[in-house]
């Protein structure tokens, strides 16, 4: 008997044909397997039963990296020639247009590690060991099919002793595309930024002692650059700081397992996340001994981003430090820089020395960041690790279109939609940036690339006229003839939530976060979004209140304090912002002027400037620094008094009317608590849970009506716990069904894939 | 659908407005080969023997009529001179057509005419023809006016001509026209020095050519500002600009305002001023002759012409920042 199987799924580069290799030769048969470039061709002759337990085999004991999507048998008719035994063939690329796939990066696997800290090992203290279950995949790749003359490895010919291993079916190394040695593969070497200081293992031991010595360093590593030094020294961190003109958005921290729970809070799915091969940044408490370690300049919040060493030179820095800082080496909104010219040259006034490599990274791809929220881990940023893989959704239909979506502005990514999975591109960023509005063309050329798509029938982008994404796509449009369509940023948010969830039924949706066009031409932000029979409908939201000055408000958050308060007291509120200190008589005159002749002020019913307002209100923020920055420090506030609340307390019943939530009401009572001396932790909660209790009170107001039984919070005031999890706790205590991010980000990183959900749903309800 | 402010606003409603229901229905739109009305350029031509006469239309409405700078008459007169200047025209004469509101007082009206004849004199052309009505229908005056002026055949200035390497010269402060206008309909009563920069530049720009600047492309950044002018610019000369955020002129008052209110003083209009893009080996004479008039003393060298990108990209201390094309009042962007 001779069959022939397809498998398609995640089965490149993760040791997919020396595992059939084995499996064959195991059960006598004989034939070959073959890399299609998007899928693997198995061809075995044998007894039908070895045949039928090898494909058992197959199904079940595939390596732990590798996922099968889809698998075909076919009979074949017997020829006359047969095979004499069974054989890797070299990959061939398939002409014809289907999906590939190119596996994430994978962190370096325990075997490994064991082999770099054995003596005996001829990869000793090597940082670049790989084998088929470890190593970089997506950042190295530069066009199907995943074999090593299409990575950036090709520039590494293979020693005499690696190629035996890449040759033997039988060794763990077999057909590993990134594996080396310290014979044939890439090193690393340490400068100033004028010359070499030195190489290899002496590079890393001399940049350990320097970090030791608080030193700031550039660190390249596997989808980026690193700017690392230690923990504990406020004046380090301070002069990074001031070297990167960062404020106070919190650092990211790197430290290996063992160490964590001296400084942090850690549940069994964060300890689960934080360990997996995907590696993320994972948000977690503090602990009580935090401060013993750890500078307070290194994160101002309750919370501290941490990951774990991922490639062999991050566990070769470890030494008696307890943590790293490990900060994405990018200037303010732009993309990090990853080409060794670029290091030197953005870094030169930033960074001490320089760990380099001269291995070129091909596709850029930053950290991934999660949070637990409720019961979830969600992501806050979707990138190394996870991307390019797809995400599936579950749809009866076969969508047959390849369409392109392009995201929103602010951590942005972009989302090819190809039969009824979506490929996510890794975090791109803030696209009003010159810059790194680049970048994102470039990654929708490589996810088109690395998808083996030629053609697109078309693109989706956001309905803000002034966003580069929303501009790129009209081009494309127009250039290349293809089908437009804009989608409202909350709906696209709200669609992003039933496709995370694979679920397509009536529902309510809370679209909560800091700017979206709407479509009366307001800007949008704290949203009831009612889903049913297959169309969204905004139907509650937020107070409108003006944005006094427009973006400079979202900059400035006394402007929204002041805005709101002047709808409240009038011209009382001048005098009260006054007592701020922080504008000058001048400029209160003129926003007087401003506010009264409503002279660019942009309606708004967005969340986030109204947790601004109450920022500023508590003197927490005055000015933005970075996305988000008045909110979430507002959070461990309302945080703080939560933990030592005893039993219910008296919250502000929420004002509603014709749906609307009134938060004038809300900031009006908040600023006369803060008069009567109430403390700022429990104002900072009350409003909170008034927004929380106010939209979820709105949202089963309406579900009640039309008998839905499905509530969902989406956007980035999901990543707020008081106001996410109270919601959930109402949702529950009322038994609705409640929908949370799991696969995509709640923020504007999930817009594009809320894009292409938007597109296949429209089509399943306009066909059906 | 019904037209709104948005549409009136300049920028990309309004260009697409013109562009679909326009220039759409509109067959014969050029003469003899002459630059038409397809083109969206500032004025139109119609070359006769060596010779091209220039000419163009604009109506005026402004709120108020009367503005620290200047008036609607100064308004008329220097908007309708200055596009015909910008193409490098010499501005021969100009028609005057007035539609007058019932209950309009006929002091204002003698000042605005008053004030046309001074404009005139300014800039030497002439008001050879004219027409007057009153209607119940309008809520203020409008005064529209036509311009001719002519050039040497061929020799028409376009905004679509700018070239790789050529340098950005702007003639002078930008912004202070729309802000005095807003300030002063909003009645902001504060002290403030910020006058409208109304005035007919057909004398400087003639200055500029008679000296053998070589000008590839110019346009006078009025609604929509700097930001518009250039963007159209980039767009019709299919190349990219760059600018340096530090080389823009811009006067102290007008842009602490800018910062206090949140506007882009790119995206303010202007009715005295005038962006060329000039041969790279002649910027820096034509900076030099701008300077010596009253009216280009604030002259800068904002940027210089690229292929590196499309269209308008401004340097700025933290990073390139991408300049659009303003699409009237601005809408917040940032999270
Ligand atoms: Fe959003
Ligand atoms: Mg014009
Ligand atoms: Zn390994
Ligand atoms: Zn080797």
């Amino acid at each position: 008997m001779i069959i022939k199987i397809k498998v398609k799924g995640i089965v490149q580069g993760v040791g997919f044909r020396p595992f059939v290799y084995r499996i064959a030769k195991k059960n006598q048969l004989r034939g070959y397997v073959k890399n299609m470039g998007n899928y693997v061709e198995i061809v075995v002759e044998g007894k039908e039963e070895d045949i039928k337990n090898f494909i058992n085999e197959l199904k079940n004991k595939k390596p732990p990296l590798s996922k099968i999507d889809e698998l075909t048998i076919e009979k074949l008719h017997q020829s006359k020639k047969t095979f004499e035994n069974f054989k890797i063939i070299k990959s061939e690329t398939n002409e014809e247009e289907e999906e590939g796939t190119i596996p994430a990066d994978v962190a370096i696997c325990e075997d490994c590690l064991k082999e770099m800290f054995d003596k005996k090992d001829r990869r000793y203290r090597y940082p670049f060991i790989a084998c088929t279950n470890c190593g970089a995949r997506f950042t190295i790749v530069e066009k199907l099919p995943y074999d090593r003359e299409n990575t950036s490895m090709r520039d590494f010919p293979l020693c005499n002793a690696c190629l035996r291993e890449y040759e033997d079916p039988m060794d763990r190394r077999f057909h590993a595309q990134a594996t080396c040695c310290p014979a044939c593969g890439p090193y690393v070497y340490l400068t100033d930024g004028k010359e070499v200081i030195a190489e290899k293992d002496d590079a890393v031991k001399e940049a350990v002692k320097l970090l030791e010595e608080g030193k700031i360093l550039a660190i390249k590593g596997i989808g980026g650059t690193h700017l690392t030094c230690k923990v504990g020294d406020d004046e380090t961190v301070l002069e990074l700081r001031k070297r990167l003109g960062r404020e106070s958005q919190p650092f990211a921290v790197m430290s290996k397992i063992e160490h964590i729970k001296k400084f942090a809070e850690l549940e069994e799915d964060e300890k689960k996340a934080l360990t997996s091969p995907r590696r993320p940044i994972v948000v977690l408490n503090k602990n009580q001994n935090y401060d013993n370690y750890f500078s307070k300049y290194v994160s101002n919040l309750d919370t501290i981003g941490v990951m774990l060493p991922y490639s062999g030179l991050h566990y070769l820095l470890f030494d008696n430090e307890i943590a790293y800082v490990m900060t994405s080496a990018n200037l303010p909104g732009l993309p990090m820089v990853k080409d060794n010219d670029q290091i030197l040259k953005k870094l030169n006034n930033i960074a001490d020395y320089f760990l380099l490599h001269n291995r070129r990274i091909v596709n850029r791809c930053d950290d991934s960041v999660v949070k637990k929220v409720g019961d979830n881990i969600v992501f806050l940023r979707r990138s190394r690790g996870y991307a390019p893989e797809p995400i599936k959704i579950n749809l009866e239909n076969e969508n047959t279109k390849n369409i392109l979506c392009v995201g929103a502005e602010l951590n942005s990514t972009a989302c090819l939609v190809k039969k009824n999975k979506l490929y996510l591109t890794q975090h791109i960023g803030n696209t009003s940036k010159y810059e790194t509005f680049n970048y994102l063309k470039d990654a929708i050329s490589s996810i088109l690339k690395l998808t083996n798509t030629n053609k697109i029938d078309a693109i989706v982008c956001d309905l803000h006229p002034h966003y580069n994404s929303t501009k790129l796509a009209e081009e494309l449009s127009k250039s290349q003839n293809i089908d437009l369509i804009k989608i409202q940023h909350h709906f696209a948010h709200a669609y992003g939530l039933l496709g995370d969830n694979n679920f397509f039924e009536d529902a309510i949706i809370l679209a909560m976060d800091g700017v979206g066009y709407g479509l009366d031409g307001n800007i949008w932000g704290g949203e009831v979004i009612l889903f049913k029979n297959g169309k969204m409908e905004r139907i509650g939201h937020l107070e409108e209140q003006y944005q006094l000055g427009g973006d400079l408000a979202t900059k400035y958050p006394l402007r929204m304090l002041l805005s709101i308060l002047y709808k409240a007291i009038g011209d009382d509120a001048f005098e009260y912002i006054k007592t701020y200190n922080f504008f000058s008589e001048k400029e209160l005159n003129i926003l007087k002027f401003q506010i009264e002749r409503k002279i660019n002020c942009p309606k708004t019913t967005s969340t986030g400037r109204v947790l601004d307002a109450i920022s500023a209100l508590l003197n927490i923020c005055l000015k933005k620094t970075y996305d988000g920055e008045p909110s979430i420090r507002l959070e461990p506030l309302a945080t703080q008094y939560k933990k030592n609340m005893t039993g219910e307390i008296e919250t502000i019943p929420p004002k509603i009317k014709n749906n609307i939530l009134n938060t004038t009401y809300l900031i009006k009572k908040s600023y006369e608590m803060l008069l009567n001396g109430e403390n700022k932790e429990k104002i900072a909660y009350l409003a909170h849970i008034y927004i929380a209790d106010g939209m979820f009170n709105i949202a089963k107001k309406i579900a009640k009506k039309y008998g839905i039984e499905s509530i969902g919070i989406t956007g980035g005031v999901a990543y707020n716990r008081i106001i996410t999890e109270h919601i959930i706790k109402n949702a529950k205590k009322e038994g609705y069904n409640f929908l949370q991010h799991k696969r995509v980000p709640s923020g504007d990183g999930g817009i594009s894939f809320g894009q292409g959900i938007s597109y296949l749903l429209t089509q399943l309800f306009n066909e059906g | 659908m019904k037209i709104t402010r948005m549409h009136g606003a300049g920028g990309k409603i309004m260009q697409d407005l013109i562009k679909n229901i326009i220039l759409k229905n509109l067959e014969i739109t050029s003469v003899n080969g002459g630059i038409g009305l397809e083109s969206l350029d500032d004025s139109a031509t119609i070359p006769i023997g060596d010779k091209e006469i220039v000419f163009t239309v604009d109506g005026h409405t402004v709120k108020p009529i009367f503005f620290p700078g200047g008036d609607i008459g100064r308004l008329a007169v220097s908007g309708t001179v200055n596009d015909l200047a910008v193409m490098g025209a010499k501005p021969l004469a100009l028609s005057l057509s007035l539609i007058i509101p019932e209950g309009f007082n006929l002091e204002d009206l003698e000042k605005i005419i008053k004030s046309i004849n001074e404009t005139t004199k300014e800039a030497e052309v002439a008001i050879i023809t004219g027409d007057t009505k009153v209607s119940d229908g309008v809520d203020d005056v409008i005064i529209s006016t036509a311009g001719v002026g002519i050039v040497d055949r061929g020799k028409a200035i376009r905004d679509c001509g700018v070239k790789e390497g050529d340098a950005i010269i702007v003639s002078g402060n930008i912004g202070e026209h729309g802000l005095a206008i807003l300030l002063s309909r909003e009645g902001f009563d504060f002290e403030t020095d910020i006058k409208s920069d109304v005035a007919p530049i057909n004398k400087l720009i003639e200055k500029v050519l008679s000296e053998g600047i070589q000008i590839n492309a110019m346009k006078d950044p009025t609604r929509g500002g700097l930001a518009d002018a250039l963007n159209e610019m980039a767009e019709k000369s299919n190349i990219g600009i760059t600018i340096f955020e530090d080389k823009l002129p811009i006067s102290e008052e007008v842009q602490s305002l800018c910062d206090i209110l949140g506007l882009d003083p790119l995206t303010i209009a202007n009715e005295g001023k005038v962006v060329m893009a000039v041969k790279k080996e002649d910027a820096e004479r034509c900076l030099e002759i701008l300077k010596e008039h009253p009216l280009g003393k604030n002259a800068e060298i904002i940027g210089y012409a690229t292929k590196e990108h499309k269209g308008v990209v401004m340097e700025t201390i933290v990073g390139r920042r991408i300049v659009d094309m303003p699409i009237g009042d601005p809408i917040p962007r940032v999270c």
